[in-house]
């Protein structure tokens, strides 16, 4: 066995006998914040950004000149939103908790996979608990980081695109330039819209169901 | 060579039938080949001083040259126009054939009406009921707005934004001018500026680029675009007009190129989509389908979980209480 891994193993037994209680604080107030406002902007821009795109049908939808005044404004909300978090989790160190730290990540994802899958029916607990270190699973840390790293730039880019045409290309392949912005910005969205559904339905994982929104509020994570 | 007189018979028929079919074609679009080659001829008189380079080099010495270069016609503009194949004197008939050209010579000039007695009737009906018809009924003609030297209508041309273009030049060259709207305009009237009037449109200006003004203030319905601008009673003001499945651009500005395109690359209203990718009326129904599966499958694998958890629960706790 290296070195490393050794120390990995080491790691992970650590966790299992967390130093404090039950109570551990883990998420500062700016994390806490941005989360509450960034899911009130999403979840803003999921109903309006639907009403756009279906408008007209016979589906009740927001009326689309006041979906796209309330589109635009939160819409720049959002990638100031988005700016401020990427910055401050590069001066903070936090966005390490989005990187996975191997070794032995595959085999992690696999064993947490087993547990979504079959292990949670059973009553077994969460085979790798919140730390101070390690806020997230590394299936979690995986998909943060896939959502945060990948599809937002590609969702808030596309979005100021579509905000300041002038900006897209004229003219491809002999359609309108603004297409293949407009289709990422639509696909990027139905992805964000999955993920949000996956995402609160795990949260429901903690010692009860309402412990992870709690944690989210106060930062205490409780065992 | 055998086969010779085949090839002479052949060609006899071809000729034939060109013969015969030549007039034929003539009758459906207008002048013959000849007729325009002549006329092409001929307006090579007038454009030698109603031109740039008449201007520059005017073939007499004694032209009101500052008077003349208000009076220009761009050749290849001219020949690329619906009346591009006339001669200039089939209209300006009598009186332009020698300069100085004679003084009631304008009194002479065709009007609409004589070559276009029906629509020209329909239109004039339509016209009446229009908002330059209330107070500006003696100051508007049909030469207002159509100079019949340039205009190219959106049946013959082929691409929407040209189209786009040239018709709102017309009604922005009142609208957006001080100057010339108060040329036409009742004493006193002052010009709404057209900006504002129009502010609850986002990017207005974009709007324009790519939809005309008689998109919104003309009714639909008739074979023909309807000739009579509505106020802002009546003028259209829904975006969903536009910008739903059902888009009304596919009657209006796209009617006459939707002809000549279906479906394309499974996009609704794919006609539109080579000028312009309009939000909730070119939407593709394949990535649609693909996109509310995806959020549809998480849905189901979400309560599918949730339901065999409480399952799960339930019983295990069936079985500690037994
Ligand atoms: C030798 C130069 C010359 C030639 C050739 C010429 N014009 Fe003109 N035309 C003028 C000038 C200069 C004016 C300016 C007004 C004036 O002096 O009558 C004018 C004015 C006009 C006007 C405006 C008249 C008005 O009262 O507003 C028309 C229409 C016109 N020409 C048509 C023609 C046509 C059609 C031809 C060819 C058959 C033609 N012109 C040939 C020089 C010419
Ligand atoms: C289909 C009919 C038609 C043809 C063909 C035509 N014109 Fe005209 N033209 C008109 C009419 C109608 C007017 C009067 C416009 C008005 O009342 O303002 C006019 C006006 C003019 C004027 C005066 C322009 C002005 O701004 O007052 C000139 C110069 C002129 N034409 C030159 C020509 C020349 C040169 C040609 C050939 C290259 C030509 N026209 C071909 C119908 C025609
Ligand atoms: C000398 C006869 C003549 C006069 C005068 C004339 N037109 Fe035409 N116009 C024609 C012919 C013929 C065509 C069809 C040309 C073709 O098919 O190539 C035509 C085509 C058009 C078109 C193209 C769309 C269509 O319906 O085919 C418009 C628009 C038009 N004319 C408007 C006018 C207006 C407006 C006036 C009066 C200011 C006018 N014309 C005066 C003969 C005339
Ligand atoms: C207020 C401005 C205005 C006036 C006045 C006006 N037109 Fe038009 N006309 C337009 C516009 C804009 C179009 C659309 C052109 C296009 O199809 O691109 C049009 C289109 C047309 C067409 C083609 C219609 C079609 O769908 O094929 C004809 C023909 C025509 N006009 C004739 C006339 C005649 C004749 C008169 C006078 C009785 C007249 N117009 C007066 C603005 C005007
Ligand atoms: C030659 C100048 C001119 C052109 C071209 C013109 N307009 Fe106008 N328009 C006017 C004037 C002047 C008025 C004011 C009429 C009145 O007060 O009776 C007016 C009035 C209107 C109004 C009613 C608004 C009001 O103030 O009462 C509408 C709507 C309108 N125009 C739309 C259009 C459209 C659409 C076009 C193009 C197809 C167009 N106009 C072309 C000069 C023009
Ligand atoms: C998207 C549809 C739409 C388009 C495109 C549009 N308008 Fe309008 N326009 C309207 C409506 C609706 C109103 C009434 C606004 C109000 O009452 O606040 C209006 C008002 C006006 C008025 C004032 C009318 C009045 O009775 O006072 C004028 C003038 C006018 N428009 C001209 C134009 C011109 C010129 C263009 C093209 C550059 C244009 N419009 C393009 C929908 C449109
Ligand atoms: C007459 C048809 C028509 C009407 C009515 C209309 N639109 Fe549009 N709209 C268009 C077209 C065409 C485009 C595409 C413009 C482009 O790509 O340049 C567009 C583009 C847009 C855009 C996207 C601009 C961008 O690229 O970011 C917005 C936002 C918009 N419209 C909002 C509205 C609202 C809100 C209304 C109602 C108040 C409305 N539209 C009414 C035809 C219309
Ligand atoms: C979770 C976040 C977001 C979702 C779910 C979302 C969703 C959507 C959808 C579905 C459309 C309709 C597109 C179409 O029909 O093709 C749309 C349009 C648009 N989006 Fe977004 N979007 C989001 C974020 C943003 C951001 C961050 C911006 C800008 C900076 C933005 C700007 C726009 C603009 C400008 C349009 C065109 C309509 C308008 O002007 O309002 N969006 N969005």
């Amino acid at each position: 066995m290296t070195e490393e891994h050794r120390h990995g193993e080491r790691r992970h037994a650590d966790r299992r006998h967390p130093e404090d209680g039950g109570r551990i604080y883990i998420l500062p107030g700016w994390v806490r914040i941005w989360h509450w406002c960034n899911a009130l902007l999403i979840l803003t821009l999921i109903a309006t950004g639907i009403s756009l795109h279906f408008a007209g049908g016979k589906a009740p939808l927001i009326e689309f000149s006041l979906a796209v005044r309330i589109h635009n404004v939160a819409g720049l909300l959002l990638v100031v939103l988005y700016i401020f978090f990427v910055v401050a989790n590069a001066v903070t160190g936090n966005w390490w908790q989005f990187v996975p730290r191997p070794p032995g990540i595959l085999e992690r994802c696999l064993k947490q996979t087993r547990f979504y899958l079959w292990g949670v029916f059973k009553g077994e607990t969460e085979p790798y608990p919140v730390t101070r270190e390690e806020n997230f699973n590394t299936l979690q840390a995986i998909t943060y980081w896939f959502m945060i790293y990948l599809v937002m730039p590609v969702l808030v880019g596309s979005g100021l695109i579509f905000m300041f045409p002038q900006f897209a290309p004229g003219e491809m392949f002999g359609l309108d330039g603004l297409l293949p912005v407009a289709v990422l910005h639509y696909a990027s969205a139905c992805i964000v819209l999955a993920f949000l559904i996956a995402h609160v339905y795990l949260c429901t994982f903690g010692k009860k169901i309402s412990s992870t929104f709690k944690t989210m509020i106060t930062g205490w994570h409780e065992h | 060579m055998p086969d010779a007189g085949l090839k002479y018979l052949i060609r006899g028929l071809g000729v034939a039938l060109v013969g015969l079919l030549l007039p034929l074609a003539a009758l459906a679009a207008g002048p013959s080949p000849e007729a325009i080659a002549k006329a092409k001829l001929a307006n090579e008189q007038c454009f030698a001083c109603h031109s740039q380079e008449g201007l520059a080099h005017p073939p007499q010495a004694d032209l009101d040259l500052a008077k003349l270069r208000g009076l220009l016609v761009d050749k290849p503009t001219f020949e690329d126009a619906d009346h591009g194949k006339f001669a200039c004197t089939k209209c300006h008939n009598e009186g332009y054939d020698d300069f100085p050209h004679e003084k009631d010579a304008a009194d002479n000039t065709s009007t609409c009406q004589d070559c276009h007695a029906k629509k020209a009737d329909k239109i004039q009906a339509e016209f009446d009921k229009s908002v330059h018809a209330k107070h500006l009924a003696d100051k508007f003609s049909c030469t207002t707005c159509h100079d019949l030297h340039s205009i190219k209508v959106a049946k013959n041309q082929d691409e929407a934004r040209k189209i786009v273009a040239q018709d709102n030049r017309i009604c922005l060259g009142c609208h957006d001018s001080d100057q010339t709207f108060a040329r036409f305009a009742p004493e006193k009237k002052v010009r709404p500026p057209i900006d504002e009037i129009h502010d609850w449109l986002p990017n207005a200006r974009t709007h324009w680029k790519a939809v005309r003004c008689v998109e919104c203030h003309t009714p639909l319905g008739g074979d023909m675009l309807s000739h009579e601008i509505l106020n802002k009673d009546r003028a259209e003001r829904k975006c969903v007009s536009c910008h739903s499945a059902d888009t009304s651009l596919k009657v209006r500005l796209y009617r006459h190129l939707a002809k000549q395109e279906q479906e394309k690359l499974g996009f609704m209203n794919s006609v539109v989509l080579s000028e312009n990718y309009v939000i909730g009326a070119t939407r593709n129904l394949a990535l649609d389908s693909v996109m509310i599966g995806l959020v549809a499958l998480t849905l189901l694998g979400v309560l599918v979980h949730a339901a065999l958890r409480v399952l799960m629960h339930t019983l295990r706790r069936r079985k500690k209480d037994d």
